[in-house]
């Protein structure tokens, strides 16, 4: 539904996208994550045509965003960051308006808003004028715009941003619902929701893609898995078997429990998996053990390890060359 | 054409809920008023000549302000604010192209614009029975000076399109676009005034300064009841010329 090949933007001197691609495929619901000024906004606007690209190129639904860009609009629902709207319609006026902006024929428009109305919870607050209601009726005010025209994707900037703990659940639960009818890509710097709605994540940092993939199988190949091993042995035997084991990239931690026991636990390379050697070396040993495992980092801690842990890594990595 | 006709309404609704609409109406009206009382006055206590009476009423100072504050107040507004609010990325990235809003806003600029005019129109109806009047007043040219005023309208309110789309600020956009009516108004005098005579008596300068004088329009030619085709043109290049160029601004965010 939606592909995006080696695109560029630059505004003047700064480059705000520097080369990314993806796609996104139908009926899937991709979180698209990176902290503020990563690039997300600007991306999410060359895809509704707002901003065309420097170079590269981007599809939606089929159709090309620079050569048919109506047709590519049409495709979209889009939920613009911070959501700027007429204050001085009322709830159901403004939508109205929006429906037959979107071409919705006359006759089906009434229903059209109803249904969208609807969907995004704004039943109580029609009559209101948009500038009276608050922050998070406001923010579905624009997804009910987004959806009023049933475009087959939607595009939500920051959905969340601004609400408090419950609309931001209510927000989520919503997101999920319309994920049976609609393809989603949807930015957000907050972990926690992109973890509970999406299928699918990509992380963008200085413009560039850092990850894609499963919220799971990132986490699974990254950075910062560490082996867990809890056993009664000499503190210096155990850290002799986590260095003689392959993948293992450090000396490891060592905490003394309080029946004696000592666990210790130690960073393994993104590709490895260790606890089948480290489960043999435990019984060679034949000292009584009560966990051995591999722990995945928070997407937290991913999320940080693939935008500042990246940089820098070839920050270092630039350093040692240099001497 | 959807597009257009929708953004007309919702821009026309937009000018009837805004408080400046009617602030513009009142004064408008309170200083015709004034205006038309004392000049029927003049025609009670010395009768003269029926055709001087249109003329004379259609150009009160009133219709200044109408001509070079109006319409810059009208259309500050448009791209202006919709720039420092930001829905213009809402409306731009619905399915719509650019010319189309451009259109319907200055479409509904252009309504609203006639719609103030239209109660004097009305009340020149009226006069015609008035008894101080010696003979009935020929309507003839009262409607074409209405329509003169009316192209006029449309161009300096392409104007003002075209300068709230080059800012977010509306104050800005509406002082740019005074500036230039008051520089249309005045050029034509001032180069009779300070340009050599050789300069004058140029075959092309004068074209130019009579084909772009406005007054001259207005005065000599709509209200004797004359639209020539040359001035059709020069006002309806001059609108499409401005739009043009506000589709263009609004396209330039694609440039950087």
């Amino acid at each position: 539904m939606i592909r995006v090949d080696n695109l560029v933007k630059r505004f003047g001197q700064t480059t705000a996208v520097a080369g990314i691609s993806f796609s996104v495929g139908k009926g899937e619901v991709v979180g698209f994550l990176g902290p503020n000024g990563a690039g997300k906004t600007t991306t999410l606007r060359v895809l509704t045509c707002f901003h065309p690209a420097t170079s590269g190129k981007a599809a939606v639904g089929g159709f090309d965003v620079f050569d048919d860009p109506v047709r590519a609009r049409q495709q979209i629902g889009y939920l613009p960051e911070n959501v700027p709207i007429y204050g001085d319609l009322r709830v159901e006026e403004y939508l109205r308006y929006r429906a037959a902006l979107k071409g919705v024929p006359r006759r089906q428009r009434r229903v059209a808003v109803e249904v969208a109305m609807e969907r995004a919870d704004v039943f109580d607050v029609r009559r209101k004028l948009v500038a009276h209601v608050s922050r998070g009726y406001r923010q579905r005010v624009g997804l009910a715009d987004a959806l009023v025209a049933r475009p087959p994707i939607l595009i939500l900037d920051e959905p969340t941003t601004g609400l408090d703990p419950i609309q931001r659940r209510r927000m989520k639960t919503l997101v999920r619902e319309l994920a049976n009818e609609h393809t989603i890509l949807f930015s957000s710097h907050i972990l926690g929701e992109v973890q509970d709605v999406s299928s699918r994540i990509l992380v963008i940092h200085r413009g560039e893609l850092r990850a894609d993939g499963t919220p799971q199988a990132l986490l699974q190949t990254s950075h910062g898995r560490r082996l867990v091993v809890t056993a009664r042995a000499p503190a210096e035997r155990l850290i002799a078997l986590f260095g003689g084991l392959a993948g293992v990239s450090e000396a490891p931690r060592v905490t003394v429990l309080a029946d004696g026991y000592l666990t210790l636990d130690a960073a393994v390379g993104p590709a490895d998996d260790p606890r089948d050697a480290a489960a043999l070396a435990l019984r060679a040993l034949d000292v009584p053990v009560r966990e051995l495992r591999l722990q995945l980092p928070t997407l937290e801690e991913y999320f940080l390890q693939v935008t500042e842990g990246a940089d820098a890594r070839a920050a270092q990595q630039l350093a040692g060359a240099s001497a | 054409m959807n597009v257009i006709v929708t953004t007309l309404k919702r821009e026309l609704m937009a000018y009837f809920y805004s408080p400046v609409a009617y602030v513009i109406a009142v004064l408008f009206y309170l200083f015709r008023g004034l205006e038309t009382a004392g000049l029927t006055r003049t025609y009670e206590t010395f009768p003269r000549e029926v055709d001087g009476f249109t003329t004379s009423y259609i150009f009160q100072a009133s219709t200044n302000f109408m001509i070079v504050l109006v319409p810059p107040i009208l259309t500050m507004r448009c791209f202006a604010e919709e720039k420092r609010t930001g829905s213009l990325e809402v409306l731009l990235t619905a399915p719509v192209r650019e010319f189309e809003i451009v259109l319907g806003k200055w479409l509904a600029a252009l309504v609203f614009f006639a719609a103030i005019w239209l109660p004097t129109g009305l009340l020149l109806w009226v006069l015609t029975w008035s008894p101080f009047l010696a003979s009935p007043l020929p309507l003839g040219p009262a409607f074409t000076s209405y329509v003169g005023l009316f192209l006029l309208g449309a161009m300096l309110l392409a104007v003002g399109c075209f300068t709230s789309s080059l800012t977010d600020n509306q104050l800005l956009a509406s002082l740019s676009a005074m500036l230039f009516n008051i520089a249309l108004m005045a050029l034509p005098g001032l180069a009779n005034q300070h340009l050599p005579r050789a300069a004058i008596d140029n075959n092309i300068v004068r074209t130019l300064l009579e084909q772009t004088n406005v007054y001259d329009h207005l005065q000599n030619w709509f209200t004797r009841g004359l639209i020539d085709t040359g001035h059709l043109a020069f006002y309806l290049g001059g609108s499409a010329f401005f739009l043009f160029l506000t589709v263009k601004a609004l396209e330039a965010r694609k440039w950087r």
